[in-house]
């Protein structure tokens, strides 16, 4: 077993059944979270890259459900835990959450309780993580908000989360999800609520605690010069399925499915001025109750091939030891042509 | 919160200001004389014409429509209240005997109802779907539309008639020396008011609760490891209970008002029995006083309300 993997998800099919319906948002997909490194997760909205996060936490909502067959193991110090097989807020998984893993959600407007000091919601995942007392706590508290750039700490502290401002709000958020100094830090689109110059410092902050505490990164974003910056490993999704992963390097020098490279394709560049060709990705991202019968990626596609395209999702072709791809273009003898 | 309690107890003074003199206007407008119910009905019986017409004039009954304003609200400020149009005795000293007894009834009703209400509402939103939301909610569904008086007289007829537990109705007999003698003519109207209260209560504390819940920032606790119980409660239930002691401050008024209806069928000596009596025998200034005090307890009600909800939450004071 590769030591440098921390969590390994393998064909996780997470579903939503709601109104007799079945959603699945999440249809076998498979990575791995390697230790003190960033996986990037890029797709656009809907794809599944929240519920992948969520399901990895097992914080899913009431009608969901990670079906048979899925696997998400988490190589802990004390061996292999299948967090799949856990019951959703069992003694298991919440002595992982706070712990091993941490989270830090979208909105910290919203994220945070607002009826409780920031220092109480700090403290209350030392309380039930650490052996500490309550001085103890308190002292931690006020250091983990200094670590993440707050000025004042020994005020604030005691502040509520409306007396924060937003950047601020998100710091607090890491300071929490940091708190019992986690394996593996998950952040969903931590800068989406923000404006860009808090963004590059909540990312400067993120990157830090990285470096000091080799804390695995799950990045969720749809910002590909953020998957640039600081990404090590990337994964594509479109419509529940990875397209495509790989290092940073195979995926942004030689993108090879056509959603990566209409994706990468659609970035205006900053500087090129207004007059630039944008390319945006034709068609709109079909709906998930009525989805396309084979490639999902195949109605949108430039590329798409009658016979070959539409009879089913391709599987996971290697191109190199790091680099797999999902697309019939790449699979030997599919009658695509090549 | 010492300025805001002072800012929010200065407001009051204008409304009492509005809701006297409203008040005022109406008994003016009322039919009868003046003097019948500012001079005691014996000492009028003694007078002629004139003497009456002297008493107007030096009762100030003449004067213009604002400065007899300003009397009344100065007798009523010294405990002055009129008279009784029907007996004669100061309307002070009825309101005064008739309190205790509706005070002892709505406080037990409303710990009753505050009580199961927010507790149910609490087990009906966590175990949504499960059989013990359905039956609380059905419950609470029929609790909402029977009313007060039917659930009053199903009681009464159940318990005091023909199994005998409680007493029928009233409230103290002179037979009765320890306490719970007492206590047993209180615990049936209390349940029946209190019940009635509880299920408002407990719909309403439940689809808070529910709202409360799906929040982001119970996710993040429960990303935080946090058990149930405790996401639940501490995270969930308080602040969910903000919008619940809302609606319970607004039913402190019936501490005073009294609840009319079930004051009436248990014969209960309270404030609601004697404004039903006063409405009935159109005893003008005894009908506006009870609604002068339940004004009070209305504005008395909602300065509380806004002191536990800035108690509550603490973006409240910055507002």
């Amino acid at each position: 077993m590769d030591s440098d993997v921390l969590v390994r998800v393998k064909n996780l099919q997470t579903f939503f059944y709601q109104n007799g319906r079945c959603n699945k948002a999440v249809n076998g997909v498979s990575f791995d979270i390697k230790r003190g490194k960033t996986l990037c997760v890029v797709g656009e909205s809907g794809c599944g890259k929240s519920v992948t996060a969520s399901s990895i936490m097992q914080l899913l909502p009431e009608l969901s459900r990670i079906e048979k067959g899925s696997e998400i193991t988490y190589f802990s110090e004390k061996g292999e835990i299948r967090i799949d097989q856990q019951k959703r807020n069992g003694k298991v998984m919440r002595s992982l959450r706070g712990s091993e893993f941490a989270m830090v959600f979208q909105d910290p407007m919203t994220s945070l309780n607002p009826v409780y000091t920031i220092g109480y919601q700090l403290a209350e995942n030392l309380q039930y993580h650490t052996p500490l007392n309550r001085k103890e706590r308190k002292k931690r508290s006020v250091g983990l908000l200094r670590d993440m750039g707050i000025p004042l700490p020994e005020e604030r502290v005691d502040e509520y989360p409306h007396q924060f401002s937003g950047g601020m709000r998100q710091r607090a958020m890491i300071a929490m999800a940091m708190a019992c100094n986690p394996k593996v830090l998950i952040a969903d689109e931590p800068t989406t609520a923000l404006d860009v110059t808090i963004q590059a410092q909540v990312f400067d902050l993120i990157m830090k605690l990285k470096k000091d505490r080799n804390t695995a990164i799950m990045l969720i974003t749809h910002d590909m010069g953020v998957v640039s910056e600081l990404a090590d490993d990337v994964v594509v999704m479109y419509m529940g399925n990875v397209v495509e992963a790989g290092t940073l390097e195979d995926v942004f020098r030689s993108p090879s499915h056509p959603y990566t490279v209409a994706l990468l394709r659609s970035i205006p560049i900053l500087g090129k001025g207004r007059d630039q060709d944008i390319n945006p990705i034709r068609g709109v991202t079909p709906d998930p109750y009525d989805r396309p019968s084979g490639c999902q990626f195949a109605p949108r596609c430039d590329f798409f091939k009658e016979g070959v395209c539409d009879k089913c999702m391709p599987d996971a072709t290697s191109l190199s030891k790091t680099h797999s791809v999902r697309c019939w273009k790449f699979v030997g003898g599919s009658g695509y042509g090549n | 919160m010492f300025a805001y309690t002072i800012r929010r107890f200065l407001t009051l003074i204008p409304m009492i200001l509005i809701m006297t003199f409203l008040i005022f206007l109406g008994m003016d407008l009322t039919p009868g004389d003046a003097v019948s119910f500012m001079a005691s009905p014996e000492a009028m019986a003694n007078m002629s014409q004139a003497q009456l017409a002297q008493l107007r004039e030096s009762l100030g009954l003449n004067d213009p429509f604002f400065m007899r304003y300003l009397t009344w609200l100065g007798g009523v400020l010294h405990g002055d209240f009129g008279y009784s149009l029907t007996s004669g005795v100061p309307i002070k000293d009825i309101v005064l005997s008739r309190i205790p007894a509706t005070l002892e009834l709505s406080v037990a009703a409303l710990l009753i109802s505050t009580f199961l209400g927010t507790i149910l509402g609490l087990v009906s939103a966590v175990r949504k779907g499960r059989p013990v939301d359905h039956i609380l909610t059905i419950t609470g569904m029929i609790g909402v539309s029977i009313p007060e008086f039917f659930l009053g007289l199903v009681a009464l007829l159940l318990f005091a008639i023909n199994l005998n537990w409680f007493p029928i109705g009233g409230r103290l007999r002179p037979e009765y020396t320890v306490y719970w003698d007492h206590m047993k003519n209180l615990i049936l109207p209390a349940l029946v008011l209190g019940v009635t209260m509880t299920a408002g209560v407990m719909r309403y504390t439940r689809s808070s609760m529910l709202d409360t819940i799906n929040k982001d920032y119970i996710k993040t606790a429960r990303s935080k490891g946090l058990p149930e119980w405790r996401i639940n409660l501490v995270h969930g239930f308080r602040v969910a209970l903000t919008p619940v002691v809302v609606l319970i401050g607004f039913r402190l008024p019936i501490l005073i008002g009294g609840s009319v209806v079930i004051e009436q069928i248990f014969q209960w000596p309270g404030v609601g029995n004697e404004f039903l009596g006063a409405v009935r025998s159109q005893n003008y200034p005894l009908v506006m006083m009870i609604a002068l005090f339940s004004v009070f307890a209305v504005l008395i009600a909602s300065f509380i309300i806004d002191l536990l909800t800035a108690a509550l939450d603490p973006r409240v004071q910055l507002d």
